[in-house]
This record gives C-alpha cells, sequence and structure tokens, in this order.
C-alpha cells in the first residue's frame, strides 16, 4: 500500500508517478509530487516509480521565492 | 573592557505615544550631518494613501530628495518601516521591514523587504517608519531606545567592520541582559567598497544564543547606509504580545490569525517543507524544468545541479525552529552550523552561516558553473559579512565570467584570476577583493551596467553582445530564475518597478509549467494583480510567503488557483482586525495600486519610468549565440514553425536565431502595450491623469510632471 494525500492507494509493482496520478483521478496539473522527502517533477513522472509504503504528497503549486 | 569607543553626541528623549490600531502616526527623522533628530506626524491623508511600509518610505523619500538628487548625496534619505501590521507575533510572516532609498545602481527609487525584528521594534518604539538624511565623517551608531523613550547618536571607534560580528557586538552592548530585545542593522565593508551593499536586520536565537540576520539585499541599499557614515542602527523593545499593535477587533485577529497559523503547522509538511529546508527545494524543481540559471543565465539545466539541492541542505542545514519573526511558523531561516570557510579572516575558524537561500544558490552557484554546497555556503557567509547583495554578486561574477570566456576580457584585465565557469577560488577571491574595494573584484563590485561600460571603454569589448547577455535591466541585476520560455515572467521582471526582482511577479511556472495564462489579455491581466498583491505586503509588514507557498487542500478547485483567494480573505480580515477600516480583497489591490503608481512616477521624476526602461537583456527572452540555439534546437524550431508559421528549412543557424529573436522580441513589446493598457498608463508606460485621479495621488506637483511628459489626458 502506499498513502497519497492521506488516502491509501494500493500499489503494484512498476506503478509510475503518471500512473498513480491517473489512478486517482485528480486533474489537477502538478508540477511536482514528492515521494517520502524526494522531489518529482513533471518531466520525470513518466519514468520514476513510486515505492510500495511510500507517501506520497501532491504538491498543489510552486509559488517561488 | 572592550577594544571599541562609542561616544554620545546627541540624546533625545521622547514620549512614547500609544500605538492604536497598527500605528504610531508618528515618524522618526534623523540628520547624521548636524545631528538632528525630530518626529514628524503623519496627516491623516498620508496615511490614508501611502498605508504604511514601503507607502511611506516612498513618501518620505518622494519629499526629501529632488529630481537632481543623486545617491551619494547629504539629502538622499535611507528610510525603514514596517506597516500596520508589521510586528503582530501570532499571524505567521508579520516581521518584515521595508527599505527605500535612491539606489547606486538604478539612480532611482529602491525597495528592499526584510525579516528580523528591526521594523516592528522601531514601531513599538513609537514610530511607524524611520528617515535618516545628511553624511556623517566619523562612524555613528544610532540607538532606538523604545524602552526608554530616547534616541542618541553615538560616534565610534574601533568596532568590528564585519556585520557577522558587529552584530554580536553590538547586540551585547544594547543587550542589558536582554539579546531578545535587541535588532541591529548593520552592513560591511563591501558595502563601502561597492555600489551592492546590503543591509543585515538581525534577530536573535535564544536557542543558538546568537544574533542572526536577514538581509534588504537588492540595489545598494547597503552602500547608501555606508555612504552616510552608519555603522549600525539599533532599536530595543521588550515584551511583544497581540496587544502590542492595540488591534481594533483582538477576537477576530486571533481567529484569523489562529486559522493561517494552523493551515500551516499542518500543510507545510505535506507540501514543501519550509520549516525544514527553506526554498531550497526549488533547486532541483527549476532545474528539471529548465529554470535554473547556470553560466550567465545561457541555459536552466545542469548534470550537477542535485549536489545543490535540498537532499544537501536538509543535511547540512542544523536542524532547529528557524522564524525571523516571532511566532512565524514558516519558519524558513535555516543555517549552518561550525561551518568551516577554507578562505579569507575567517579560514580555518567555525562559523554559522545563515542560509543559503534558493537565490544565493542559484546566483552563487549554479550560474557561475559551481556546484558545490560549500563553496555556495562560504560565498554566502562572506557576502553577509561584507554586506554584500548575493543576487548581484552572483550575476555579476556570472556576467564577468561569460566575458572572460568569450575573450571580451583576460587575465590581463581581471588581474591573473581565470575566470572560467565553475572556478570556485576565483569565485571567492572576487568576493574577499570586492570587500577591500581592490582589483577585478572592485569592478565586478560596481554592478553589470557600469561593468558593460567599463569593459567597453577600457577593454575594448563589444558592446552589443555585452547588452544582450549583461543581466540587468533599470541597472539592477537580475535575480535568478530563467525566462526564456515565459513570457509572463519576462514581463513579471523586465516591467518591474526598481528592476527585475521576482517580489512583484513570479509567474514561471503559472504561465509555462500550468499554462494558466496564455493569452496576451491573461498575461497582462496577471501583471496587473500579482504585482498589486505583492506590493500590499509590503504596505502592511508581511512577508509572502504564508500566501502561497503553502496553499490550502482545496485551492486547486477554486477559479482562480493562482491567486489563493482563501488567504486573500485572510489578509483583507487581518488588515481589518487590526486597522478597524474594512477590507476586501479588491480594497487590498486598490491600496496597492496607488503606492505602485506612485512609484512608477517617482522614477518618471529621476529621469526613468518610460517604456524604454522596461527593456530587458536578449538573454531573458531568447537564446543569444548559436550554441544556445543549438541546444534546444527542438523546442526553437517548433516555435519558429509551428507557433510563428514560419518556413525554415534551409535555414542556417544564424538565420533562426534572428528570424526567433525578431519575433520573440516583437511579443516582448506587445506585452508592455497589453500591461500598460491594463495598468491605465499610456503607451509610453506613463500613468494617465485619470489613473491618477482614480487613485487619489492627482498631487499638483504629479499632475504637472504627468504634463511635463506629455502626459495631457
Amino acid at each position: 500500500m502506499i498513502q497519497v494525500a492521506g488516502k491509501q492507494i494500493a500499489w503494484r509493482e512498476g506503478m509510475t508517478v503518471s500512473d498513480l496520478l491517473s489512478e486517482i483521478k485528480d486533474p489537477h496539473p502538478y508540477a511536482v509530487v514528492r515521494i517520502d522527502a524526494q522531489y518529482v517533477t513533471r518531466p520525470n513522472f513518466e519514468h520514476t516509480l513510486v515505492p510500495d509504503d511510500s507517501e506520497v504528497f501532491l504538491i498543489p503549486m510552486i509559488a517561488g521565492g | 573592557m572592550p577594544d571599541y569607543q562609542m561616544k554620545e553626541v546627541k540624546k533625545f528623549d521622547y514620549q512614547r505615544p500609544g500605538i492604536v490600531n497598527g500605528y504610531t502616526d508618528q515618524t522618526l527623522y534623523i540628520n547624521l550631518s548636524d545631528h538632528r533628530i525630530e518626529i514628524k506626524p503623519v496627516a491623516p491623508q498620508t496615511k490614508k494613501t501611502f498605508i504604511g511600509g514601503k507607502g511611506y518610505d516612498l513618501w518620505l523619500l518622494w519629499n526629501a530628495v529632488q529630481p537632481s538628487t543623486r545617491w551619494n548625496d547629504p539629502e538622499n534619505a535611507l528610510c525603514i518601516a514596517a506597516g500596520p501590521l508589521g510586528g503582530t507575533p501570532i499571524y505567521p510572516g508579520s516581521g518584515k521591514s521595508i527599505v527605500a532609498t535612491l539606489s547606486p545602481t538604478t539612480a532611482s527609487a529602491m525597495d528592499s523587504n526584510v525579516g528580523g525584528y528591526f521594523g516592528p521594534y522601531l514601531k513599538f518604539s513609537g514610530f511607524d517608519a524611520m528617515e535618516i538624511q545628511g553624511k556623517s565623517a566619523k562612524e555613528i551608531v544610532v540607538f532606538i531606545d523604545g524602552v526608554n523613550q530616547k534616541v542618541q547618536i553615538f560616534e565610534t571607534r574601533g568596532l568590528p567592520d564585519n556585520a557577522y560580528e558587529l552584530s554580536a557586538v553590538l547586540t551585547d552592548n544594547f543587550a542589558q541582559g536582554k539579546p531578545r530585545n535587541i535588532s541591529v542593522v548593520s552592513t560591511g565593508p563591501g558595502a563601502k567598497n561597492t555600489l551592492i551593499g546590503c543591509l543585515n536586520f538581525t534577530w536573535y536565537d535564544p536557542k543558538r544564543k546568537r544574533a542572526r540576520y536577514k538581509q534588504a539585499g537588492r540595489g545598494g541599499v547597503g552602500t547608501v547606509f555606508a555612504d552616510k557614515g552608519l555603522k549600525a542602527v539599533v532599536a530595543c523593545w521588550d515584551n511583544v504580545t497581540a496587544d502590542t499593535n492595540n488591534p481594533a477587533d483582538k477576537t477576530r485577529l486571533k481567529d484569523v490569525a489562529k486559522m493561517h497559523s494552523r493551515e500551516i503547522t499542518q500543510l507545510d509538511p505535506k507540501q514543501n517543507e519550509m520549516a525544514k529546508i527553506g526554498t531550497t527545494h526549488l533547486v532541483t524543481i527549476m532545474n528539471d524544468h529548465d529554470l535554473l540559471p547556470t553560466h550567465n543565465f545561457r541555459y536552466g539545466q545542469h548534470a550537477q545541479a542535485p549536489n545543490l539541492g535540498q537532499e544537501v541542505y536538509r543535511r547540512l542545514f542544523d536542524p532547529g525552529f528557524d522564524g525571523c519573526w516571532m511566532g512565524c511558523t514558516v519558519a524558513c531561516s535555516h543555517g549552518i552550523k561550525d561551518f568551516v570557510p577554507l578562505t579569507g579572516p575567517y579560514k580555518g575558524k567555525k562559523v554559522f552561516v545563515d542560509g543559503p537561500e534558493y537565490e544565493t544558490i542559484a546566483g552563487c552557484g549554479s550560474n557561475l558553473g559551481i556546484f558545490d554546497p560549500h563553496t555556495v555556503a562560504e560565498i554566502n557567509f562572506y557576502c553577509d559579512a561584507y554586506g554584500l547583495d548575493t543576487i548581484s554578486v552572483g550575476t555579476g561574477i556570472a556576467f564577468a565570467m561569460e566575458c572572460f570566456e568569450m575573450g571580451l576580457i583576460n587575465e590581463s584585465h581581471t588581474g591573473g584570476v581565470d575566470l572560467h565557469f565553475g572556478n570556485r577560488l576565483a569565485a571567492l577571491e572576487l568576493v574577499h577583493q570586492m570587500a577591500v574595494g581592490k582589483g577585478f573584484g572592485q569592478i565586478i563590485g560596481q554592478g553589470v551596467r557600469k561593468m558593460k561600460a567599463i569593459f567597453a571603454n577600457d577593454f575594448g569589448a563589444d558592446p552589443d553582445i555585452m547588452q544582450d547577455i549583461g543581466m540587468e535591466a533599470k541597472g539592477l541585476e537580475f535575480s535568478e530564475y530563467m525566462t526564456k520560455e515565459s513570457l509572463a515572467q519576462q514581463g513579471g521582471y523586465g516591467l518591474a518597478l526598481k528592476g527585475p526582482q521576482h517580489d512583484e511577479a513570479w509567474l514561471i511556472f503559472l504561465d509555462m509549467v500550468h499554462n494558466f495564462m496564455p493569452t496576451f489579455e491573461q498575461k497582462a491581466e496577471a501583471l496587473h494583480w500579482f504585482p498589486m498583491f505583492r506590493t500590499w505586503f509590503g504596505l502592511c509588514g508581511l512577508c509572502k510567503l504564508p500566501w502561497n507557498d503553502i496553499i490550502p487542500e482545496d485551492n486547486k478547485d477554486t477559479a482562480e488557483p493562482a491567486k489563493v483567494m482563501k488567504h486573500v480573505q485572510w489578509y483583507a480580515d487581518y488588515f481589518s482586525a487590526i486597522t478597524g477600516n474594512e477590507a476586501g480583497p479588491d480594497d487590498l489591490i486598490k491600496m496597492s495600486e496607488t503606492v505602485y503608481n506612485f512609484q512608477r512616477i517617482f522614477n518618471l521624476r529621476m529621469g526613468f519610468g518610460r517604456r524604454q526602461q522596461d527593456d530587458i537583456p536578449y538573454r531573458a527572452v531568447g537564446p543569444v549565440t548559436e550554441h544556445e540555439y543549438e541546444s534546444r534546437a527542438e523546442r526553437y524550431d517548433k516555435q519558429l514553425t509551428e507557433t510563428y508559421k514560419v518556413n525554415i528549412d534551409g535555414k542556417s543557424i544564424a538565420e533562426k536565431l534572428a528570424t526567433l529573436r525578431q519575433r520573440r522580441e516583437e511579443q516582448y513589446e506587445k506585452l508592455k502595450d497589453a500591461v500598460y493598457k491594463r495598468r491605465g498608463w499610456t503607451p509610453e508606460g506613463i500613468p494617465t491623469l485619470k489613473t491618477v485621479k482614480r487613485l487619489g495621488i492627482d498631487f499638483a506637483e504629479v499632475v504637472e510632471l504627468l504634463k511635463a511628459n506629455g502626459v495631457n489626458s
């Protein structure tokens, strides 16, 4: 299982960040998510695997300095 | 016995007024030439029009100077203010001070905001703002003692030169056992010997038992301070509570403050963890989106960028609660304990580094081709101690490095320093040279605009290419974001009143990544609303981070997620609760619009503030060199063929480069037109008479100035 924005989601082998975002059906155009302490950006969503037992935080907006 | 002397040359006793709804309704005037100290009342109309903070600063500055005044004339004023909401300890981010003065690099009104305790302590001592004019040949320390209701001017000898030690010595000197009651504003030797000096504002860190500091960095405000003969300005205040601002509606204040504070505590750990890593998360995020400046803004990405990212600084930062104002739950002011510099006067000694933040990492790291976090920390430490702005230092050295690599300058000009990108020791050596005003560092310390003139006139370098790659506008060095692919952010920088700093509008992600503003009209609307709302923080003494760096979980489902309107409403409630003047979100924008237009007119008065001053170097708009084009050829080719419908078959890189440039520059000019129209300005970029009348700044002097500049209707 993984935790995404506070909810439990079933994990599967080979699950990428893109897969996860499709699965949770959240239309917001996320640019960044955080898997535990690791930041993953949109250009890397397709090829970044989500590990089992991880916690995924959906970063709603990047607002600059 | 201390090894310094402080001789009192003036003592001014006063009766501290009670604070009413966030205001003292008076300002402090100090003249360093004749040691005059006066208290000036704030007229009701001034309060209504300028609100406080940056608004008060600009009004004081406007009245202090003439169009002919230069930054180092005695009549130039250095103004510091909090704002009506400043100093509230229960609302996150309520401890900002705003500094304004005529800048040595832009020659016009500069404003720079900063954390630390000074602004609130100044207000609680009885002054909404302070204005310092005149100059002293002797080193001066001003002490504003709100507890004992006196202002003293001291002539001093033997105090440390650098801000790191000076802050500690003066905190100890005035604390009388209560160091948290003291806030010191000072600069360092670099400010004296360059034009890009910063000011350090302290706050006392009881856990680490040391004076920490934040910087008012931009536009050489520290240089003005040093040129006046000021060693430091120190404020003393005692207990701070939610009552200290004497809010109009304390229950309402407590309710809204609790909501915002609690939300940050709950959501920051789920979002960007600023309480742990500050703004360092931005490094890899910008890098992944091709937005992290590397090698003088040539490129936005580098394979070694993760060496400067949050994973590294998370380990380097000393864990702890690091709020630069009391009770701020964002608490992003992190630092590195027991850092040992490898160069300079602190070589081999343990020091505490306040920072780095994103801007310093990008400016003094990636933009110099330096990907070593320890070198960035060392440059950060010395810039603060010497009183140098890390953004201008980074952007300035980056420009010199590119000129060196292009062969526009060589070792005969740099005093033998090898200025290739990535040379860590060279970058540090230049910082040390800036501190003493010697060697090639002295030239870099003049800022990019003057460097361009020196390289052209004295070294025979090509002025045209330097105009394209010298990252300054209005005389101010760019802060550290790539704008080539975001037209809105080109405007965010180019149309900013003081020069290219991101504190007016940071629209890159909203524009380029989220595509929230695809049309010209939407970009123009954003370049109206965002600068206005961000100006409001400067009027009130607030930090913008709590507004849109930690955002409500349901924000994404709102009509305008970029504006975070739930928080905007909270800010309107906060303003109403403190001041007793009921305000909604639109009222906040109107307050800012008034001051914003006044600042544009101030620029006009000083000989600027026109369309041509909103130009930016082409490096900010698109690829300057063939190599830059080739590095992202697919992107540029696609834009030429799909967006601009240009047939590129058989065209050389040089031809494509020229065509792309023409199109992109046209876009930027169209953006100017759209924004000027939205802001109620003429096509020349000057507020119309109708606009100034609507905003209530149609003073006779303003109207006369507009008419003298051809604005008649």
